[in-house]
This record gives structure tokens, sequence and C-alpha cells, in this order.
């Protein structure tokens, strides 16, 4: 085949996924093209201007360790920074940040442009080039064909997008940006099994027009904790976010009107989110709660557009209008752009392996949204993965894989894979068994090293990231070591403050577990000649791994002890349609999710207990 | 696929003795077996047959049936063979058939066989054991009951419950920014309790629950010629002991189980405890200490004519008060003076005849009572099983702690940490709970949608 360019890796798509992926692959030495519909829009965040939040921030966290980009431009971007749950355990804190919708942009675009190996190109892929199940390159609406023997599809809500706003429909990936068709239907000419989900965004209002002191203000952290482990401090000056509240009223008037909205009217077939509903969802869902939350996002320290959160829709334009009117302190607001809902194809990621490579078709990977995900941070961690390993298979390399136990990456890829999806997947803490273990400030412990190790992480932040380790390792040593002692100066004051007895002495390291003991106390409990070398954020690791090492070893015992048959190997030819008392469903998603180990057909949404007893027996009997 | 054999009926004497082999080879095998290459029986009937030793001498004349896979216990051809139930023509025809080219069974092969095959599933396999070894009515009855899923019903409400609270709890962190109502640490406390309360009941049911399916060992024990083997007829309705005038004429141990209230019991007759006369009095004797050493209780009979003599009190004060059962035998006849004062106040007594079957009525009573009132009829569902149990205490041990971690103001995530593990306890026993289930309460329970 004549190619009018050749690249190693291609990516289509320049969002989330889109551009981690190619970020990383370029850096990895592969050449890479991102071939995005309008460069202008690289790397634009569709719906909320925020990146992180509970368990999101850890995946950006994650990306960053592993050598990604988004947390550093969120670093420069960020606006109002927020560690979440600052009031409960570290391994629940999680990092947010409000960004400046259009610096993210110039400042990812930005980042592209400076990475060697990468090549920007405008246009749309309408077309997959496969020869014999193994890709070889892309066609473009313009008629040209760029080969590559590795491919990325990070399509995001383009594929057969369909924008809903009333009873208004009209083809769209994004409001104002065309959908991609053709390689939705070229993905199902492959034979890929194909579904539809859908997600809402809310409208964004004039912020000159808002009676701001109606609103309870929102502050950002006074030391804000960046996303990066390369990142020293944040600079740039800080907003304020505002809190408001729905009126019953205005819950009436949405209920009157449901059938105008496309969800309610049976117009929109995709399946939607359960935790980020629109209004109408929240309003018939919790019909007795009296009020429901919102919050105004400034979108930029040089624009007035504002991003109402809480209310995401796709009632009629003009009834939004009116709708708004009906709050609290925007009586007077305009809507510039108005909320819409989007229906969009995704792939049943049962298709793909650890490394996010399509079983059915080598060389060809699927990142971000498409798999069925939702959320820019669980887009762009699929496109990390699947960057390094499109680099990887152009460049012969073995591939890389992320297990759950050591990253919410790990999680998330092993869920999509072994369990598919029924709405779109969002990262939650509770999906990890090891949460204790996965905190937001480990991430560079568990995964600075693969990062190194695979060449994404450079000598300074190698080095930044060892010297950290190094004083974290000694703030865990002066814990272990220190003795509070009945004859020290502090002894009374600190027994007095926690209420307890310490005994005649006790470690720094057992008292930093009794309750009510916090940083500061210990802080200034430890030797002067400690102190002065390790920073906060350190003594806080090492307070955090002592306080959560009893629980994670008493955990790691109960989950091995009930998953003890779980290394139990299926054979790769077992038929699955020759076990008796499997009923045709059962079947089918045991061939869909091809468990290796009796341990991961055990996750398998449906399986009952009656069909992994005899799963289990035939895997015992063949091996 | 190889063919396997073993012997169906338990080892000892008795009319029949039944062997089994399921495999592709069993009807080769019974061909050869009955010199009759050409044998092709009609699956499911009975025939006649005469099996050769390699001598060719006559062996046994045998029944055999032919069950044609898939239509069998295991689902391959099997092939039962009826012979006299005596060890050494079953041994011979174990060897013969392993000449022929069969294996012996491992334990539970058949069965294993039986559920790959997919005549059965691994539930029904626990039911099958647990039904043959049921030694009364009543322990059958419990492994029904508790393969009909009562004992999931039962915890049900407590794992609904237990999932409540860790709904609240994750919800709480997972979304802190929406608008969710306050925690109570109180209530949650409160409802913590009452899971822990429901499962300990059923915990503690464990004590009586074993016993129904494993039985009470108890042994009768005193010096000779008291009337322990009269007893021991008595209590089974039937001549089983060889009972004489003659002092330490039991020269062996014998075992029964009879079934009080459901509860198996088994009984041991004991030789007569005196310094030994004879070498064979002296093996009786061994057998009796060990019988006394394996019981779970000890009936002591004392001749309530002659009272207790220093050998009886030692007896007694060898084991502990507690699972002992003093029964004065003899009360047909005058009883010896000062009997009462002599023995310990805390013992259990009982006065009875062995002879007239006068005061059996209360030893049975004492029997039960010596292990907390044990009455399976009345009582609900009981956890009879030491893998269940064991499930049971780890889940009450995690929900201990994380009361404790609730109680110290610890933060949510480590309070959840032993709420999760008493889940996954709790699930092995009747099923998982995934996480999705978890998130769907959550987003039935709370709008939560910033």
């Amino acid at each position: 085949m004549v190619f009018d360019e050749e690249f190693d890796v291609i990516v289509i798509g320049g969002g989330h996924a889109g551009c981690e992926a190619a970020s990383a692959a370029a850096r990895l030495g592969a050449t890479t093209a991102m071939v995005t519909l309008n460069l202008d829009l690289i790397g634009q965040m569709s719906c909320n201007p925020a990146i992180g939040g509970i368990a999101k921030g850890h995946l950006v966290r994650e990306i960053d360790a592993l050598g990604g980009i988004m947390g550093r431009v969120a670093d420069r971007t960020g606006i109002q920074f927020r560690l979440l749950n600052r009031s409960r355990g570290p391994a629940v804190q999680s990092p947010r940040a409000q960004a400046d919708r259009a610096l993210y942009r110039t400042e990812m675009r930005s980042t592209l442009e400076h990475t060697t190996n990468l090549h920007l190109r405008q246009g749309m892929v309408v077309d997959l080039l496969v020869e014999k199940a193994t890709v070889v390159g892309v066609a473009m609406q313009d008629g040209r064909r760029i080969g590559a023997p590795a491919v990325v599809i990070a399509a995001g809500t383009f594929l057969n997008g369909l924008v809903h706003t009333g009873r208004r429909t009209y083809t769209a990936g994004r409001a104002g940006e065309p959908a991609s068709i053709e390689l939705a239907e070229a993905l199902k000419r492959l034979g890929f099994p194909v579904g539809r989900l859908k997600t809402g965004t809310p409208p964004r209002l004039d912020g000159r027009t808002i009676d701001w002191d109606a609103f309870e203000p929102q502050e950002a952290d006074e030391r804000p904790v960046p996303f990066s482990f390369s990142t020293e401090k944040i600079e740039q000056p800080q907003i304020k976010c505002y809190v408001g509240y729905t009126t019953k009223d205005l819950h009436a008037t949405i209920r009157r009107n449901l059938h105008e909205s496309p969800l309610y009217s049976g117009q929109i077939k995709g399946v939607g989110p359960r935790y980020c509903p629109s209004i109408e969802d929240k309003v018939v869902k919790f019909a007795d709660k009296e009020r429901h939350q919102l919050f105004l996002e400034p979108e930029g320290h040089h624009t007035h557009e504002v991003y109402l959160n809480g209310f995401s829709t796709s009632l009629p334009a003009a009834m939004q209008q009116d709708l708004v009117r009906m709050i609290p302190g925007l009586e007077e607001a305009k809507i510039i752009r108005p909320g819409y809902a989007i229906e969009y194809d995704y792939v049943d990621p049962r298709e793909l392996g650890a490394d996010l490579q399509c079983r059915r078709i080598t060389g060809l990977f699927h990142a971000g949204q498409v798999n069925g995900t939702t959320g820019y941070e669980e887009a762009a961690c699929q496109g990390l993965l699947a960057g390094i390993n499109a680099a990887a298979l152009a460049k012969r390399k073995p591939s890389f894989r992320l297990r759950r136990e050591e990253s919410y990456i790990g999680v998330l890829v092993d869920d999509l894979i072994r369990q598919g999806v029924d709405e779109p997947y969002r990262i939650f803490t509770s999906r990890a068994e090891y949460r204790l273990a996965l905190r937001h400030d480990n991430a560079d412990e568990r995964l600075r090293r693969y990062g190194r190790r695979l060449g994404l992480v450079d000598d300074s932040d190698w080095e930044r990231f060892n010297r950290r380790r190094d004083r974290i390792t000694s703030a865990k040593q002066a814990l272990r070591t220190t003795r509070l002692r009945k004859c020290d100066a502090a002894y009374l004051a600190v027994s007095e403050t926690i209420k307890s007895d310490l005994g005649h002495s006790v470690s720094l390291e057992d008292l930093a577990r009794r309750p009510g003991v916090t940083a500061d106390m210990v802080e200034r409990l430890l030797p002067a000649n400690i102190a002065g070398t390790i920073a906060t954020s350190d003594l806080e690791a090492a307070l955090a791994d002592n306080l959560y090492a009893g629980y994670i070893r008493a955990q790691e015992v109960v989950i091995q002890r009930l998953n003890h048959h779980d290394a139990t190997r299926i054979p790769a030819d077992l038929n699955f349609k020759t076990l008796q008392g499997l009923s045709h469903e059962m079947v089918e998603r045991l061939e869909r999710s091809r468990p290796r180990t009796f341990g991961e057909a055990r996750s398998i949404p449906g399986l009952t207990a009656a069909a992994l007893s005899t799963l289990y027996v035939a895997a015992n009997l063949h091996g | 696929m190889d063919t396997i054999v073993a012997v169906a009926t338990p080892p000892g004497r008795s009319g029949i003795g039944v062997i089994r082999l399921s495999g592709p080879q069993s009807l080769d095998i019974i061909r050869a077996l009955s010199y009759e290459p050409e044998f092709t029986p009609e699956p499911n009937r009975v025939f006649l047959k005469q099996i050769l030793r390699e001598s060719g001498q006559p062996l046994d004349t045998v029944l055999i049936s032919y069950f044609a896979g898939p239509h069998s216990f295991t689902g391959e051809d099997v092939v039962e063979i009826s012979c006299h139930g005596s060890p050494v023509i079953l041994r011979q025809l174990l060897d013969l058939t392993q000449n022929l080219g069969a294996r012996l069974a491992g334990p539970g092969e058949f069965t294993l066989r039986a559920c790959k095959n997919g005549k059965m599933n691994l539930s029904q396999a626990e039911a099958i054991r647990d039904l043959i070894n049921a030694q009364t009515d009543a322990a059958a009855v419990q492994a029904a009951r508790q393969l009909n899923g009562e004992l999931s019903n039962a915890l049900k409400s407590s794992k609904q419950q237990l999932i409540q609270i860790i709904v609240r709890l994750e919800s709480a962190l997972e979304f802190v920014e929406d608008d969710l109502p306050q925690i109570h640490a109180e209530k949650i406390k409160a409802t913590l309790s009452e899971v822990m309360g429901s499962i300990n009941a059923l915990t503690s049911t464990y004590a009586t629950g074993h016993l129904l399916r494993d039985g009470i060992k108890s042994a009768i024990v005193g010096r000779p010629n008291v009337g322990k083997s009269s007893l021991f007829n008595k209590l089974l309705r039937l001549d089983r002991a060889i009972v004489t005038d003659i002092a330490g004429t039991t020269r062996d141990s014998i075992t029964e189980t009879i079934s009080l209230q459901g509860v198996p019991i088994s009984l041991t007759d004991t030789a007569g405890i005196r310094v030994a006369g004879d070498r064979i009095e002296e093996i009786g004797v061994e057998r009796t200490h060990r019988a006394m050493a394996d019981a779970d209780l000890l009936i002591v009979v004392i001749d309530g004519s002659v009272g207790p003599s220093p050998e009886d009190l030692a007896v007694l004060s060898q084991t502990k008060p507690a699972r002992q059962i003093v029964a004065i035998n003899k009360c047909d006849l005058p009883r010896a003076s000062g009997l009462e004062n002599r023995l310990d106040h805390s013992l259990r007594v009982v006065h009875l005849s062995a002879l007239t079957g006068e005061g059996l009525e209360n030893l049975s009573t004492a029997i039960l009572d010596a292990f907390g009132n044990v009455d399976s009829e009345s009582v609900g569902l009981l956890i009879t099983d030491s893998r269940h149990h064991d499930l049971l205490r780890r889940a009450e041990t995690s929900l201990l702690q994380s009361m404790e971690t609730l109680s110290d103001g610890a933060s949510e995530e480590l309070v959840l940490v032993g709420l999760h593990n008493a889940l996954r306890f709790l699930g092995e026993i009747t099923g998982e709970t995934t996480t999705d289930d978890i998130l769907a309460e959550i987003f039935n329970t709370f709008c939560i949608g910033k």
C-alpha cells in the first residue's frame, strides 16, 4: 500500500487520551502523528473545567508519576486548587483544581509542539486500513493515506455523536464540532461490538449578569497541593468558586416539562451515568429533596464565562434560560451556551488486552471514552497506557501493564477489560480493594520506577524522586527511634491534649497512631536535626504509611485467604460451551472476558456461584 | 479418562457387598471377569453371573447392574457388582478388576466425576456427604435446611444492614462535595451493634449445631459388675453385649449410637476397671481407658446397693465433673446408706435400675443437659459446619475492630476496612457482594452529581 506519510504511531483524537498517547509515544522514540479534527481545540475540556476530584486526582498523580503530562499542564493552568477530604484519612484525600479552560488548551498544545518526534495533523480519519487482521494505517477525509503499524483510537464522544437540546438533534462530536461518522462505521465493519452511551453538560453563563453576593464563596486551599511531582509550588493567583441552590418552584417547573427532555421522551437511546445525572434526573429521582446544590465555576481570569456545575440538562435552550432565572442570585443571568446531552458510540472494552490493544486487530489500540469511560482523567490514563504500548509495538519492545494492586490505573483497566461496561465508567476509591495502599501522595513510590524504566522520566525528575524517598525514609526512621518520655517537657501537654495515658515512654510511631494526634504535633516532637531536613509533606507521607500499615496487612491476609483459589489457571483452550450447567449467557460472558485464572473469572459479573463451581472443577481436572 | 473401581459398601461383613466401576472400560472388565466377551447387558437391568478366580476356581456368584453413560451416577459407563459381603471376596474382586485395567478410586472420586460431568454441582455433593453422614433424622433435616438456603436467608438482613452502613460511609468520603445529610456516628454504632448481635446469635448456635452433626461421644465406665452392660443394653433396647455374672466379662469396648431427641449419642460399653487378671482382660482395660479419653461424656455407673468404692471415686476424680453423670444402678435393691454424702455435690446424679428400666428417662435428660439443653426440635437454624462457624467468627472479629475504630473517631476509610472484611467473610458463606452492588445502593440512596 502506498502512503502519503508514514509514522510509527498514529493517534486519532486530540483530547485528553489522545494528548497523553501522542506525547508518550513520541517521547519513547516512536515517530508519532496526532490527527485531530481541529488543532485549536487540542486538550479541550468538554464539560467541567476542572481536573481531579476524589479518585480522579489519584489518577492524575499516577499519570504524572509514570511520566505523563496532564498533571504538569493542570499545575500551570489551575486557578482554584483544593485538596478534597482534608478532614479524613490520607488514603481518601485527593487533589482537584479548576482550570482556565482556554489556557489549558494552549498549554497542552504548546507542550505537544515542543515534543520531539511528535507531528500534529489536522483532518478527519474516515477509515482504518487493515491487512490480515493487522492495522497498517488510516485513510483521511481529504484523500490522504497515513501509514503506521500502531494506531490509537482516542475519539472521545465523536463516534456517531448526536447532540440533543430539547427536541432538536444534530450530529456533532461536541457542540459546534462535526461528528466522526465514517470512522464509527469502519469500526462496526471490522466486527467490533458497539454500544451507545450518553452524557450531558450544563449551560454556561455570562458572569457579568450574576449576583455574586447571593452565593456562598468557596476558597482555594491556602497551601495548594500540586498534581505533578515535578512542581515545587503553585504560583498563579487563585480564584473563588460559589455555592448556590435550586428551588422547589424550579423543580416543579422541570417536572411539568419533562416531555420536552430528550431522555424522558425516549428520544435518547444511550445509557447515561448514574452519578452525574442531569437536573431532570435529580428532580425526578429525588423528588422530596427541597433543593439541589449548584456550583458557579469561573472559567478563567480573562473571561466572564461561568460554568454552572450541577445543572446538566438537555431541556430546550429557551426553557433553560427561564429555569436558570429561577435560581436565587441568577434572576438576571444570561446563558452564553445552552446545556445539552450527547449520545455516542463506544466499543466493548472486553475486546482489549491489558495493554489496551484490540485482540481482533493487531496494532490497534483503544483509549478513553471509546472504551465506555467518562472523565478526562479516566481517558488520560488510558491514553498514556495505549501510547506506551503503541510505541512498544512499533519498536518491538515488550508491552507494559499495570496491576490493580499497585494503581488505580490498574483497577480501571482491569475492570474495563474483564467486566465491560453497562454505563459510563467513572473511577471511585471503592473500586480499589487496596484503597489504603493507593494514596495520591505515594503514586511516585508505586510508579516512578516504571516511568523511569520506560524512559518517560528524565534525570532531574528521577533525582527529585530519589531525594523525596530518602527524606521520607529518614522521617520514618525518626518516627521509629524517637521516643517521647515521661521526663520530656512536651509529654504532659501531649498526653493532656489527646486525653490518654502514654505510659513510661512511647515511640513517635506508636504515638502517631493514637486518635487525636496530628501531624503538627508529631513534627514538633521530632529532633531538630531531622525536622530541618524534611518537608511537612514528607512527614505526612511517612505518617500515612505508618497509620495504614497494620490495616493493609490485615486486609491483605483476608483477601489472600478468600482468594486462595484465585491462582488456579484456566486452560486457554478450555471450551466453555462444554461445561455442563452453564447458561448461554454465562458462556457468553466467559468467552468475552477469556479469564486466565479462576480469580479473574470470579470477578466477572453475573457469573453464579454454581457456574463458578463448575468452572473450578473443570479448571482443576484439566490441569 | 481411566476406569476407576472401589468398594461401595462399608467395611465389614454383611449379606451383600457392592463394588462399583466407572469409566470407559467398565463393560470390558465385567466381560473379562465373567468370561463372556460377548456380554451386552441392557442398561438398568440386573444379571446373574459367576465370577472365577484367576486359577479358574469359582469366586462368587454375583449380580451385575450396568448403567450406560450419561445415564448413570457419574455420567460415565458404570457397572455395579453385588457379591456376598465377605471382605475376602471383595478384596479379590478389587484385585481382579485392577489386573484388568481399573484403578483404585481416590476418596470422593466418583462424586468428583459426577460433578465434572454435570450430574451434580458442588453444593449437592456436599449435601450428599452430609446426608450420608447424618446419624439422626434431625441432623439430616438440618443438612437439608442448609441446602435450601436457610442460612443465606438468616444472614440476608444482617448483610443488608451492613451494606447500608458501608454505603453511608463510602458516600461520605467518595462524594464529599455533594450535599449529603450528616452522618450520625451514634446511629451507625447502633446499627453496627445490631448486626453484631444477629451474627453472634447465629454463631452461638454452633455449640449445639455441631453436636447435632457430629454427635456426643459417651462412655459407660465403672467397676466390674455394677451393671454397665445391662444399662448399655437397656439404652439400646436390644441385647448387644454379653451379660454374665462374672466380673470382667465384657472384654471389648462396644460402641453403638442412639438418638436422644435428635442428637446422636454414641455409647461405648467398657470393660470393668479393676486390676487386670489375665492378658485378655488387660487389653480390654486398655481400650477402656482410651474410650474414656475420647469421650465427651462419662457415665459412671455405681452399684447403689453397695455404694461407691475407692476405685469409683478415683474414676470420678480423674475426669472433669461437668462431663460426668453418676448413674446409681440397681435402685430396685435396697440402697446403701450414706451413698449421696460420699459423692461430690456438684455431680449430676441419677438413680436408676437397668433391670427394671426405672429412672432411664432421667438419664436421657441428664445426658442432654450436660451439653446445655440441646433440644434440636424447638430451635431454629443451627450452624453445624465448622467452616461456616469459622467465617462467622471472623466476621464478628472484623466488625468488632470497626466498632472500636469508629469509637476512636478515626476516619471513615479505616472503619470501612473491618466492614468490608466482614462482608467478604459473609460473602464466602452465602454468595458474593461486589463493589457494583454497593455503588448501586449509593446512587439509589443519595442524589449524587456534581
